[in-house]
């Protein structure tokens, strides 16, 4: 039956709809789950799990009434610095198969951005569940806080899932970006974008120190505030996600 | 018969090197044609443009009716197996498969899982740990059960051994009897494919020296062995592309063979022979590149 229909008929010249493209994409980029789901949750698991042991003797070995500093724990930091390492992965080791089976450039950054956006949602939507059960069991029962910051920022569930939707984003667009460098062009593209953002780097401060704005620049972020600054920085996502479809929307598997 | 490639005046310069050098060729609906040429000659570069994954410095080139580059409409009946194809890392064979049928609206999952049996490929080892051979029954397995209407095979055999190959042959042949698809096969073993092939197309530095049905090519080249002198009276006029001696023998090969001549050295009791695709393209292709005679349709 198909054999009749791919010789009778001339091939389709519409397009299949954009969604089951970008879907196609997105696929690929899930077809291993381990990769951006399990091996994250897992890590995050055993690192909370050890985190929560650690505390439980700490907790043990002083007096029922002694008094224990609380503090904010930076264990969670990890997940963002991961979701960076799946974001260059996943531009560059799938843009080649996915441009080699027939996707378009375009459908290859928007499933990419969906894939992205999914992700972000889904582990914002873990941290702020973790840290409202942490809240609500009083610390997992022994005063510990692995997924909340009350100490440094008192925030509302919804802002904690703002701030981590910001940040995802951010780390996401920042891999996808560097990745799309490297796609394009290479080693070389390497050491010129890193020297170029060393120098970039060195200049801006030069330059805040040289203006004597430092003062200036606190101020920002304490006007801005946790969440202020952290919308600041979607200003930065849309630049590095902008870059990395200009980017690859003239790159070539070759080389 | 329907044109489903088209490229006219179709260049590709990378800075100094014009791998593609302003090709012009067709090729018709639903035939296997042979991609033949040594390294570097611009194979590679050319199905990358058939397929948009390089952009052109000029000319054009038209598949299934339209400019491939990001062209949806058209690179969703393509399918493209490169031997160098990259895997995501973590990726298994099976997760390949699992992917594939977003991409191949004819992917035919049954069949995948049969070939990936036959061709004995562990479908959940990493990609990274797997032979060559093993690699290269991936891609093989994709282009074959993705049944897309064009379907680019570059390459794809390299670390098989000749029973896979054979199995790769004897597989390509029976689905495309069954399916009927475009296939373009690009291939240093050319008489391992020559029964395969419809249609040869030669590059060399980027140039197209040879475009031609096989048969065709075939019923005009033959090789004239006997006594010298005999041989030399037979082929006298003839565009002989290669002489071999021994002893007081020779064997010229001979393009552009005529009925008549075949006739006149046979009863002249000189041994008239065919010659093999893989002698005869290397023949035209073996000197340098201003002897080569273009062999037309």
């Amino acid at each position: 039956m198909t054999a009749t229909t791919m010789t009778a008929e001339l091939l389709s010249t519409t397009p299949r709809p954009l969604l089951t493209r970008v879907g196609t994409v997105v696929r690929l980029l899930f077809a291993n789950p381990w990769t951006a789901i399990y091996t994250p949750l897992l890590i995050l698991g055993v690192v909370f799990l050890m985190n929560l042991a650690i505390w439980s003797i700490v907790r043990a070995s002083i007096p029922e009434d002694g008094e224990m500093a609380a503090s904010v724990n930076g264990g969670v930091l990890f997940l963002f610095i991961y979701m960076l390492v799946v974001a260059v992965q996943s531009v560059n080791q799938a843009f080649p198969l996915a441009l080699g089976y027939g996707s378009t450039r375009r459908d290859f950054v928007l499933g990419f951005g969906v894939f992205a956006v999914i992700l972000s949602i889904g582990y914002s939507a873990l941290l702020v569940i973790a840290s409202l059960i942490e809240r609500a069991t009083g610390g997992w029962g022994i005063g510990h806080s692995f997924f909340t910051t009350d100490e440094l920022w008192q925030a509302t569930w919804w802002e904690g899932f703002a701030l981590s939707l910001l940040a995802f984003l951010l780390f996401f667009s920042i891999g996808a970006a560097t990745a799309s460098v490297y796609v394009r062009w290479k080693a070389m593209g390497m050491y010129v974008f890193w020297g170029t953002l060393v120098f970039a780097g060195i200049g801006g401060a030069a330059l805040v120190t040289w203006l004597n704005a430092w003062p200036q620049v606190g101020e920002f972020f304490v006007w801005a505030g946790v969440l202020g600054a952290a919308a600041w920085s979607l200003i930065i996502t849309a630049l590095c996600a902008l870059a990395a479809w200009l980017i690859l929307r003239r790159a070539t598997t070759s080389g | 018969m329907t044109t489903i490639v088209e490229a006219r005046g179709l260049t590709k310069r990378y800075r100094g090197i014009t791998a593609v050098d302003s090709v012009d060729f067709s090729i018709a609906r639903n035939t296997i044609t042979g991609l033949l040429g040594r390294n570097g000659a611009g194979k590679t570069t050319l199905m990358h443009l058939l397929t948009g994954q390089e952009f052109a410095t000029s000319g054009t080139v038209s598949v299934a009716g339209g400019n491939p580059v990001e062209n949806p409409a058209v690179l969703q009946h393509t399918c493209f197996i490169k031997e160098s194809q990259r895997y995501p890392d973590d990726f298994k064979p099976k997760h390949v498969f699992a992917a594939a049928p977003g991409f191949f609206p004819h992917w035919d999952s049954e069949f995948a899982h049969e070939l990936a049996t036959e061709f004995r490929l562990p479908l959940d080892r990493k990609i990274k740990k797997l032979s060559r051979g093993q690699l290269s029954s991936v891609g093989i397995i994709v282009g074959l059960a993705s049944r897309a209407p064009i379907t680019i095979f570059d390459e794809p055999y390299l670390g098989l051994d000749a029973i896979a190959r054979q199995n790769f042959y004897d597989r390509l042949l029976a689905d495309y009897a069954a399916h009927p698809r475009t296939i373009i096969l690009s291939t240093h073993l050319i008489d391992e494919v020559a029964a395969l092939l419809e249609n040869v197309l030669v590059i060399d530095s980027g140039r197209i020296l040879i475009d031609s049905p096989v048969d065709a090519l075939r019923a005009h080249a033959a090789t004239i062995a006997g006594p010298a002198e005999a041989v030399e009276k037979a082929v006298a006029g003839l565009d002989v592309i290669h002489r071999e001696h021994l002893g007081g023998f020779v064997s010229a090969t001979v393009a552009g063979i005529t009925e008549q001549v075949s006739r006149a050295a046979a009863a002249a009791g000189l041994e008239v022979g065919p010659v093999s695709l893989q002698q005869l393209i290397i023949r035209q292709t073996g000197g340098a590149p201003t002897d080569h005679e273009e062999v037309s349709r």
